[in-house]
């Protein structure tokens, strides 16, 4: 006959135990819940980033800036507005650099105006360092401007920044910009046909001492945008006109 | 009963708002610091990239998950849930960060960590390794914290954290603790 008090003492190791492994099991559950949370997180971002960067641009927004086709030549940024233009802007931006899509948000309208009004014209050095999408948005941008299309493409480039510019990407955006795109401006883009003024672009820009995009100069005088504001911008390019 | 839960030492009460605080600020700064990256996914390769640690086909998947992998690891520590196991992971990601920024500057690379969006190469002069790995440090120490220190008011945490307690008060602090968040 087991005493009272014996089966106490053994009933309550055996519970201890029961709820040890309980603890424990619960814990795995937790630990893989957990896990498993972290994974789907993940593994859904990265298909989310995957849509984002891989669908259809979005209509480029309107401009009436001269669309008069320009020639390619190596070492020569892209001349977007009139020749006759008094000012003249220099601007040095990667389309995939997040702070040169910043700054075309901010001062972008400014200086399409500028140049629809005759204004100012701009001298367009695209760079290429963030990654194989810059290469692909510069060789297509100059591709654009050569078939006149130059000044509503560049704006669909950075209205539509967070894609990664794959060839159908860059042919579609034409299609939104300029009109239907030529044959000679799908196989431009897709045979990467200014590859090398692509190249030509970031050697300028070195010689030329640029070491951030965006970088801005007014008829050559660099221009501090980090304390610039959309008014004073205007009145710049205003008083560059003047003189 | 009474003596150990009514006379609960000064430290334990104190070191669960240390724990809280922790975890908000570590959590906190993890979801900022993803959801900044995630903004721009370009940037975020780019700046994965620029440490030359990867080959190329993880640089993308790295890129773009790891934001959301901080993210995900920011949520479970702003709530509270299974705050050591959550704590460790964090830990491991942040010697992770150390290691590349420390890898960076030893091989002598101008990049920006990128721990905040942006990132990339940088002018020579540009690059702050110092200021960063401090950082990450300061964050490491808050993650070990947590690991030794998880039990924290304001939290979901129902276990995983209060094995040494024993079983009654536990179940007493855990449900105090639903009541609480």
């Amino acid at each position: 006959m087991t005493s009272p008090k014996n089966m106490n003492a053994r009933e309550r190791a055996r519970l201890a135990a029961e709820q040890a492994a309980a603890r424990k099991r619960d814990q795995r559950i937790l630990i893989a819940a957990i896990a498993a949370f972290v994974v789907v997180v993940v593994a859904g971002g990265i298909l989310f980033q995957a849509w984002r960067t891989n669908r259809s641009p979005a209509a480029a927004p309107s401009t009436s800036a001269s669309a008069s086709p320009v020639t390619i030549s190596n070492g020569q940024p892209l001349v977007l507005g009139s020749a006759e233009a008094p000012t003249t802007i220099t601007l040095y931006e990667d389309f995939h650099c997040p702070h040169c899509a910043e700054f075309e948000e901010e001062f972008g309208p400014v200086i399409t105006q500028a140049q629809e009004s005759g204004a100012a014209r701009v001298e367009l050095y695209p760079m290429s360092f963030i990654d194989e999408g810059s290469v692909t948005a510069a060789n297509a941008m100059a591709c654009a401007a050569e078939a006149g299309f130059g000044q509503a493409y560049y704006l669909g480039l950075f209205a539509n920044h967070t894609l990664q510019w794959s060839d159908p990407q860059l042919i579609d955006l034409a299609t939104k910009a300029g009109g239907s795109p030529s044959e000679a401006f799908k196989t431009c883009v897709t045979r990467k046909a200014h590859a090398d003024w692509v190249s030509s672009m970031n050697a300028a820009a070195d010689k030329n001492s640029v070491v951030q995009t965006p970088t801005m100069l007014i008829n050559g005088k660099p221009v501090d945008i980090a304390n610039l504001t959309p008014e004073s911008l205007k009145a710049m390019i205003a008083s560059a006109s003047r003189r | 009963m009474s003596a150990s839960a009514a006379a609960e030492p000064r430290f334990a009460a104190a070191a669960r708002w240390i724990s809280t605080g922790a975890r908000l600020v570590l959590g906190g700064v993890f979801i900022v610091a993803g959801a900044l990256k995630v903004i721009d996914p370009q940037s975020s390769v780019a700046a994965v990239r620029a440490y030359r640690l990867l080959p190329s086909s993880l640089e993308t998947m790295v890129g773009w998950g790891l934001p959301f992998a901080e993210i995900a690891l920011g949520l479970l520590l702003l709530a509270g849930i299974a705050t050591r196991v959550v704590a460790v992971a964090t830990a491991i990601l942040l010697l992770v960060f150390i290691f590349a920024v420390a890898s960076a500057w030893v091989r002598g690379l101008s990049i920006d960590c990128g721990c905040f969006g942006g990132g990339g190469e940088v002018a020579p002069g540009q690059t702050a390794y110092g200021a960063e790995l401090l950082r990450d440090v300061g964050l490491l120490l808050l993650a070990l914290w947590l690991v030794w220190q998880p039990r924290s008011r304001l939290a979901l945490d129902g276990f995983g954290n209060a094995r040494d307690q024993p079983h009654g008060e536990r179940r007493s602090r855990e449900s105090g603790a639903m009541n609480e968040a």
